[in-house]
């Protein structure tokens, strides 16, 4: 990391990283709105790392995948089975298992990322289409399975996971402000993670697999073999996105994997962009804000609809928006602001922009 | 000399300002303290999903009981959702700071209560409307000590009885409760030995059933088939398939409800031709059939499972409600679980802060009344609602048959009167009993604290006639 060698663009992004960076870290202590620290801070942190684990497997696989919101819920409901309690002043639903909860922890990550293996394994072969096909199957069983086997879950999920958490991290809800650290803390190494592992031999040759499968099945590449451990290791990186979401809202129900909170996730991640991963939070980001402050009780004069037709104005307008992103700047938010990037530079110095095959990968 | 001049007047406007604002401060920190600080209320209902009726009918229901007891203005007769002002329990200003839109599922339940208890810092929750939402604020609530909650019309049974936080109040009966006294109105009256069930595969659907299948079982009644159809389910050909055919059994119990009770008698027509509206006893969502022309004028006759109110009975105290709502917001049916149970829960917490001024927390929970005077639909005890030890209200329930008014509609009228039901059926549902589920209740004969102690009710009367 030789700041001196950072091309402009790298040194414009990486200052307002390190910025907000130190703004999120030092949020809390700062006093400012307790909602935006609880609510938009940690749904950002959380659901940015599940739309990472979907713009990992879409940059560098070449695989859009729809089933990173399914396996976010198992990872939850495999905690909340395992680690919650029944009885009086337990939980209402699920096996109640009741183990310690580090184990149930480890449990819930390695379970999903098993099941993410497995996954991989089925839909390996596949490309394109076929293979958003096959995931969103993947999508749809995890939601009957979860709606219809009441013993794991039922209809209302699994409730008062926040309350079993292991002892090292301690109680959540008496102090709200570590799930804050944890979120964060879990985002930035899942993000340096994905940096790291796309440098690898094994990530240069999943990009390769994603140029070019049949040149690199020919050269003895085992193509179908990189596409599952890539899916895996996004059904990791989803896991933990569970786990956070499971100690945050406290319960994790049907209603988390089904079709419309697939096809949110999908809107992040394109609406950050699915060309990088910093877009995952960015597009988190700008989807949190707008979900809660556009909330259904919003009268958008003409955009209503008369409010359950379109399901109030909030799904209405993050549509549009999403039409128009796909529309004016398919590669959402980051391709927007690398547009935007390349004109400002021009016309300063004189220079032409470094051309994209030239810019190293970021 | 002239940027010192500059400097000095920018430093006199920010000293000036400064000061105005520590004068500011002072002043209204000062009048402030002394008077009581306002409450702030949320009101959590559904206005997506299958009950999105529910809205604008619980919202009225609440603000109907502040304007009663507490000098509510109501913004909108016809639209309660525009707001309410003025109101004051006694010398407690309340403040209604938003209220809820949730589509009876959990994930947006999260986000709404989120919104409204630490966005809008509510300190009181009115609701929430269905089952699985109020599983989940049970649940919120354990996590949340200084937040009071009371149920909205939530049927579910866990909140109050396996959850049951020390924060947490309902007001009217679950849904088991509602249906005391059905299945023992089938055995008798209609003579059922055999029946078969179809629920909601839900918290809500499967306490409704609970109700209807510990009745039956405890005097005797055998339930040969559960049948579950998710939620939100269009298509219900295949789950009327897995019912046994009319021929097998001497009826049918549904808690099918929201959309999906005419679809799924449709669907049974279909199957297996004309129904007999003897084989057929519904909960509370037989009630809304009137509204569907074509399938309620077929289940004339037809046994309903109450919700807590009774339509077409006539007391002064039940009459003087019905005559207040009607005025303030006439296009809100009174009479309607969904508006009668906010009502409920807004007049309990106007009672409480009435006990102890601008109470919240612990406070407001043991200043919250246990029992009620006087609430309209209760007729035992001298009109007195009392809750039992874990919050949940001790209610007098009414079952009803479906008839066909004089106009020509198709309407639920009561017919039976059950006092007194409490949330544990006499023992059968206990804290470390499973809640409610696909295998919850077994099929067992008990005798309930109303076995035998039904009362008929004819033209709007209740009369000391009991079933036998």
């Amino acid at each position: 990391m030789n700041p001196a060698s950072w091309t402009r663009r790298q040194q414009v992004e990486r200052t307002i990283a390190a910025v907000a960076l130190v703004l999120v870290i030092i949020w809390p202590a700062a006093g400012f709105s307790s909602y935006w620290t609880h609510q938009i801070l940690i749904e950002t942190f959380l659901f940015g790392i599940a739309a990472s684990s979907l713009i990992f497997l879409s940059a560098y696989g070449g695989m859009v995948s729809l089933a990173q919101t399914a396996l976010f819920g198992i990872a939850g409901i495999i905690l909340g089975n395992i680690a919650t309690k029944g009885g009086p002043g337990g939980t209402s639903k699920g096996l109640h298992l009741g183990w310690d909860p580090t184990l149930a922890l480890i449990v819930a990550i390695v379970g999903t990322t098993i099941i993410g293996l497995i996954g991989g394994a089925v839909a390996s072969r596949s490309t394109g289409i076929y293979f958003l096909m096959i995931t969103l199957t993947y999508s749809v069983i995890a939601t009957y399975t979860l709606g219809q086997v009441t013993k794991i879950s039922g209809f209302s999920g699994i409730g008062g996971i926040n309350r079993y958490t292991p002892g090292w991290i301690g109680n959540l809800l008496a102090h709200p402000n570590r799930l804050y650290y944890i979120a964060l803390g879990t985002a930035i190494v899942v993000y340096v993670l994905i940096r790291l592992v796309i440098r690898t031999p094994f990530g240069i040759s999943l990009q390769g697999v994603r140029d070019e499968p049949i040149r690199m099945s020919s050269l003895g590449y085992a193509v179908p073999l990189h596409r599952t451990l890539a899916f895996g290791f996004a059904a990791f990186i989803a896991a933990l996105a569970g786990v956070l979401y499971a100690w945050w809202a406290g319960q994790v129900a049907p209603g988390d994997v089904d079709l419309p909170q697939t096809i949110s996730l999908l809107i992040m991640a394109v609406i950050g962009g699915l060309i990088r991963i910093e877009g995952a939070w960015v597009g988190a980001f700008a989807f949190i804000i707008m979900q809660n402050y556009i909330t259904s009780n919003t009268h958008v004069p003409l955009l209503g609809f008369g409010g359950t037709l379109f399901g109030g104005s909030f799904n209405t307008i993050i549509g549009i928006i999403f039409l128009v992103i796909v529309v004016v700047s398919p590669d959402g938010l980051m391709g927007l602001w690398g547009r935007i990037f390349e004109t400002r530079h021009r016309p300063d110095t004189g220079e032409s922009p470094p051309t994209p095959a030239a810019e190293p990968a970021n | 000399m002239k940027t010192h001049k500059l400097r000095s007047w920018k430093a006199a406007v920010v000293l000036a300002v400064a000061a105005a604002a520590v004068a500011v401060w002072a002043t209204t920190s000062l009048a402030a303290s002394g008077a009581v600080k306002p409450v702030k209320v949320a009101i959590m209902t559904d206005c997506k999903g299958a009950f999105a009726f529910g809205y604008e009918e619980d919202i009225g229901g609440a603000q109907g009981a502040f304007a009663r007891f507490a000098g509510g203005v109501t913004k909108s007769h016809a639209k309660p959702s525009a707001g309410m002002t003025g109101i004051k329990a006694g010398q407690t200003p309340i403040q209604i700071v938003g209220y809820g839109c949730g589509n009876d599922t959990v994930p947006l339940a999260v986000t709404e209560t989120k919104r409204l208890m630490e966005k809008l810092n509510a300190d009181v929750e009115i609701g929430p409307l269905s089952g699985d939402e109020a599983v989940y604020t049970a649940n919120y609530a354990k996590a949340h000590p200084t937040k009071v909650f009371i149920i909205g019309t939530a049927g579910s049974q866990d909140p109050t009885m396996q959850i049951h936080p020390n924060n947490m109040f309902r007001y009217h009966g679950d849904g088991a409760q509602w249906n005391a006294g059905i299945g023992e109105i089938a055995y008798k009256k209609l003579g059922w030995r055999k029946a078969a069930i179809i629920e909601d595969d839900y918290s809500f659907g499967w306490t409704s059933a609970a109700g209807m299948i510990a009745d039956f079982c405890a005097v005797g009644g055998d339930i040969v088939k559960r049948v579950f159809a998710p939620l939100n389910t269009t298509d219900y050909a295949p789950f009327v398939r897995q019912l046994p055919p009319p021929n097998q059994v001497d009826g049918y119990f549904s808690t099918i409800g929201g959309t999906g009770t005419s679809a799924m008698l449709k669907a049974f027509e279909q199957a297996y031709g004309k129904p007999e509206p003897k084989q057929w006893i519904g909960n509370l969502f037989f009630g809304f059939l009137g509204a569907d022309k074509v399938v309620a004028p077929k289940f004339v006759g037809s046994y309903v499972g109450g919700f807590g109110n009774a339509p077409g009975v006539h007391t002064p105290t039940m009459d003087a409600y019905r005559a207040f709502m009607n005025k303030l917001y006439p296009k809100l049916p009174a009479d309607d679980g969904f508006v009668y149970n906010y009502y409920m829960a807004a007049w309990a917490l106007v009672q409480g802060l009435q006990k102890a001024p601008g109470a919240t927390g612990a406070k407001l929970d043991a200043a919250l009344p246990r029992a009620i005077k006087g609430a309209p639909f209760q007729l035992s005890g001298g009109g007195v609602l009392h809750l039992d030890s874990r919050r949940q209200a001790i209610q007098d329930e009414y079952q009803l048959q479906l008839v066909k008014n004089p106009d020509g509609s198709v309407g639920p009228t009561v017919v039976a009167y059950v006092p007194t039901v409490d949330q544990s059926f006499g023992g059968l549902f206990t804290p470390s009993s499973p809640p409610p589920g696909r295998t919850q209740p077994p099929c067992k004969k008990v005798v309930t604290p109303w076995q035998g102690k039904i009362q008929v009710v004819t033209n709007g009367k209740v009369t000391t006639q009991v079933i036998k």
